[in-house]
């Protein structure tokens, strides 16, 4: 893929201490693997990557990287522990592009600084992947340094 | 009162019951269970002011209460809020009580047709509106003057709350047996606005604690379908909308009210790291705290209570007893626990109650495992 990566969002990735070439690796990645979500409409796809400590997320077109964001909470899985039935409509406006599940929201545990409490995710029922958008990446933000301030 | 006529917060108490506060949330040890009484206009009647005084002088108010939180030593918090949000800035009419918070004399949805035609406010109108623009005289005060005792705050109540601070209360209980799908609308627009609202607070203080859950939509009035219909499915929706905007992290769901039939599918409501869940009435009993704990304990924190009649009109010995039982329940509940009222404390609570409840949390709230 030749994506195209302008110069403000440049600016952005710099500021938060992405390199360009580790963002294309994760598009790359999610490209050849398929574990990535796809939006149910129009061709917009989220992939993912890092480690336990940060995970990060590039919302990419065909030909365009559109937004990048990042939560150091690390996701162990569904709270509960298993996609039980419940009673409101979950259903996201994602897809897996793995195995075409509709991705659902739903409470996954995130733990963070040994402190492990539930948050909202974006789940493929099939393939036991987690994601998280971008609007919750930045309450998770605002809840990591609550926990880094009171932790410390 | 203005803010040079009140005594200075004691720095060393404020440090510890910032310490008692957080434990729940960050697992961070500290000596006991903390108590949130919920003091609202009842900080008024410590100063001989009465509820009307209160609800019309927010800035004071605030003031009242971080110094109400200093002398009953509970979390020091700058509460404001009231039940009846979010009607005038929709053309609703409000009276003010001197006994009691403003109520709603006159609302803007008359009939069936006001709903199609009802349109949910934005983010920049709702600010300019009198709810918030209250709302924020009160936490900006508590922002300047008591900076750590500060939680960007959004009182939103459930969607049947909003509702019916939109359409009366008798009209929307006769369009749910008669048409439902007039409330599915309005409790869908109630939560629009609900998002509305969270973001304002978001923007302005770069976080927000949204107070939500059911208080009307509880088994005393509504069935099971209908709490889920009219309440718990709305608000989940509301709610995950907040957090996926980014206007999170707190959500205490406030379930006031008999929840005996309904509280166990709260337990699959969008919950953010910094989620409390808080459960009034088990059919006329208080809610126990155990059977609290077994729902939601490795889910959130839990916020035991003790019954607000029994604050305001039993004895120190009857509310020290039942917080007793409810703490040694609550205290070692997974993810934190905090000890209070059922609802807002009431306004004119015996201060040697509300007293005797930080009383039974000192004397048996002592943390064993955190």
């Amino acid at each position: 893929m030749d994506i195209k990566i302008t110069e403000e969002l440049d600016n952005t990735l710099k500021d938060n201490g992405f390199k360009q070439e580790e963002i294309l690796d994760l598009i790359e990645s999610a490209e050849s693997s398929g574990t990535k979500l796809k939006a149910r409409e129009g061709d917009i796809a989220i992939a993912k990557g890092g480690s336990d400590n940060l995970t990060v997320y590039a919302v990419y077109s065909p030909d365009e990287l559109l937004d990048v964001y990042a939560h150091k909470m690390n996701i162990l899985g569904l709270t509960g522990g298993e996609l039980s039935e419940i009673d409101y409509d979950d259903a996201s406006d994602w897809a897996c592009a793995k195995c075409g599940e509709i991705a659902l929201e739903r409470n996954v545990d995130m733990t963070y600084m040994g402190v492990t409490r539930p948050g909202p995710g974006l789940v493929c029922p099939k393939c036991d992947e987690f994601y998280v958008s971008d609007g919750v990446a930045k309450t998770l933000k605002t809840a990591e340094a609550i926990l880094e301030e009171k932790r410390a | 009162m203005p803010a040079k006529d009140y005594a200075p917060i004691d720095q060393n108490w404020l440090e510890e019951a910032g310490s008692l506060w957080t434990t729940p949330w960050v697992d961070k040890p500290s000596e006991r269970v903390i108590v949130d009484p919920i003091i609202l206009s009842h900080a008024a009647s410590l100063f001989r002011k009465n509820a009307g005084y209160f609800y019309q002088n927010p800035d004071e108010a605030i003031r009242m209460v971080c110094h109400a939180c200093e002398l009953y030593d509970v979390t020091p918090v700058g509460h404001y809020l009231y039940a009846d949000y979010w009607g005038q800035d929709y053309g609703a009419e409000i009276k003010v009580q001197t006994n009691s918070p403003p109520g709603i004399t006159n609302r803007p949805i008359k009939t069936a047709e006001d709903v199609d035609n009802f349109e949910v406010l934005e983010t920049e109108d709702l600010v300019k509106g009198p709810t918030l623009t209250t709302h924020y005289k009160a936490l900006d005060t508590c922002k300047e003057e008591f900076p750590h005792m500060f939680a960007p705050i959004t009182q939103l109540g459930g969607t049947m709350e909003v509702a019916t601070n939109w359409a009366a209360i008798e009209d929307v209980f006769m369009w749910m047996i008669t048409e439902p799908e007039v409330v599915d609308k309005l409790c869908k627009k109630a939560g629009d606005h609900m998002v509305n609202a969270c973001k304002a607070t978001s923007d302005r203080y770069g976080a927000n604690v949204m107070i939500t859950g059911s208080v009307i939509a509880s088994g005393d009035l509504m069935d099971t379908e209908q709490i889920k219909r009219f309440s718990f499915q709305p608000v989940s929706r509301a709610v995950r909308k907040v957090l996926n905007a980014g206007a999170g992290p707190g959500v205490y769901y406030h379930l006031c009210g008999n929840h005996t039939d309904d509280y166990q599918m709260w337990k699959n409501a969008p919950m953010s790291p910094f989620t409390i869940v808080q459960i009034g009435y088990d059919g006329q009993n208080i809610f126990p705290t155990t059977k609290l704990v077994e729902a939601f304990g490795d889910r959130c924190t839990c916020f035991g209570t003790v019954d607000t009649k029994l604050v305001d009109r039993g004895t120190p010995a009857q509310v020290y007893e039942q917080a007793k039982e409810q703490v040694i329940a609550g205290k070692d509940s997974p993810r934190g626990f905090i000890l209070g009222t059922a609802c807002e404390c009431p306004t004119n609570a015996p201060p040697v109650n509300v007293r005797a409840l930080v009383k039974a949390a000192k004397d048996h709230g002592k943390y064993e495992k955190f």
